[in-house]
């Protein structure tokens, strides 16, 4: 059995998907793609799932990809979340127009012991320092709001931190519940439509 | 504040690292527990470090309390 898909005009990981369909029920399958992540996404798949792949040139900014099984046992399962998970797909890799945002939602790094997990915040916090890009955004929620107070370990660190252009934001219904109200030294007192906003908008949302 | 000048204590453990940090609050030391800069070791460890002026308060506080195994100058 053989068939034609035409990815033309479709978003990554869209092309590779339909491939990955259609070798699956087709001995052959020429697929036609019009990027060249598209025909790399494929050629893993191809690479993955043990099966003949070739890609010609047919001009007008088509390509055409065969692949081809040789026997039909010779195909190897492949997991679709498996591929989406490993494509190149440009959208994917390009760094977003959103924000690079840090979520503290505890005082403490992990979970399983508490003097560790302070250890490991305070370290984590003072390497933000370092990181190039800095986060655009620092969110602290629940206990994370601690270490936004006065006699916080790490004040100086996030002090360095919004002096280095860092937005931070801190729970207002936290620093409530923790009755931290005069307490807190560095950040803004927030609100859930600014940190559920900021979080809903980020490229990259780090949580320690 | 770049033209600060730090000394790091490391420690053999992590523990011994926060009994120090204990003894240094007790003492009113201003200190900080940092992760052991990468150029010292690529260990996932910890340290403690204070500005140079107060390398002397802190050895004193820490001489036979707790032993530290490298004294670095940042």
């Amino acid at each position: 059995m053989k068939t034609t898909v035409d990815a033309r005009g479709l978003a990554c990981p869209q092309p590779v998907l339909l491939a990955k369909k259609a070798i699956a029920e087709n001995e052959e399958v020429i697929v036609l793609v019009d990027n060249p992540i598209a025909v790399e996404n494929i050629r893993r798949l191809a690479e993955k799932a043990a099966c003949g792949f070739s890609v010609a040139d047919k001009g007008g900014g088509t390509l055409e990809i065969a692949l081809t099984r040789k026997r039909v046992t010779d195909l190897m399962p492949v997991d679709s979340e498996a591929i989406v998970e490993e494509l190149s797909c440009a959208s994917a890799q390009e760094k977003g127009p959103g924000p690079f945002v840090v979520v503290l939602s505890d005082n403490h790094m992990g979970r399983g012991d508490d003097v560790l997990g302070d250890v490991l915040i305070q370290s984590f916090i003072h390497t933000l320092l370092q990181l190039n890009p800095l986060p655009d955004t620092i969110i602290c929620y629940n206990a994370g709001v601690k270490l936004a107070a006065k006699d916080s370990a790490v004040l100086d660190d996030l002090q360095q931190l919004v002096q280095a252009g860092v937005n931070i934001l801190v729970c207002g219904t936290c620093v409530n519940y923790f009755t931290l109200g005069e307490k807190i030294a560095v950040g803004h007192i927030s609100n859930m439509y600014d940190i559920a906003e900021t979080m809903a908008g980020a490229s990259r949302l780090v949580r320690p | 504040m770049e033209q600060q000048k730090y000394i790091v204590f490391l420690f053999p453990s992590v523990s011994h690292t926060l009994k120090a940090e204990k003894i240094l609050k007790e003492q009113g030391i201003a200190h900080k527990l940092i992760p052991v800069p990468r150029h010292i070791g690529s260990d996932c460890g910890v340290c403690l470090r204070v500005t140079a002026d107060r390398q002397d308060a802190a050895e004193s506080a820490l001489q036979g309390r707790v032993n530290w195994e490298e004294m670095v100058f940042l």
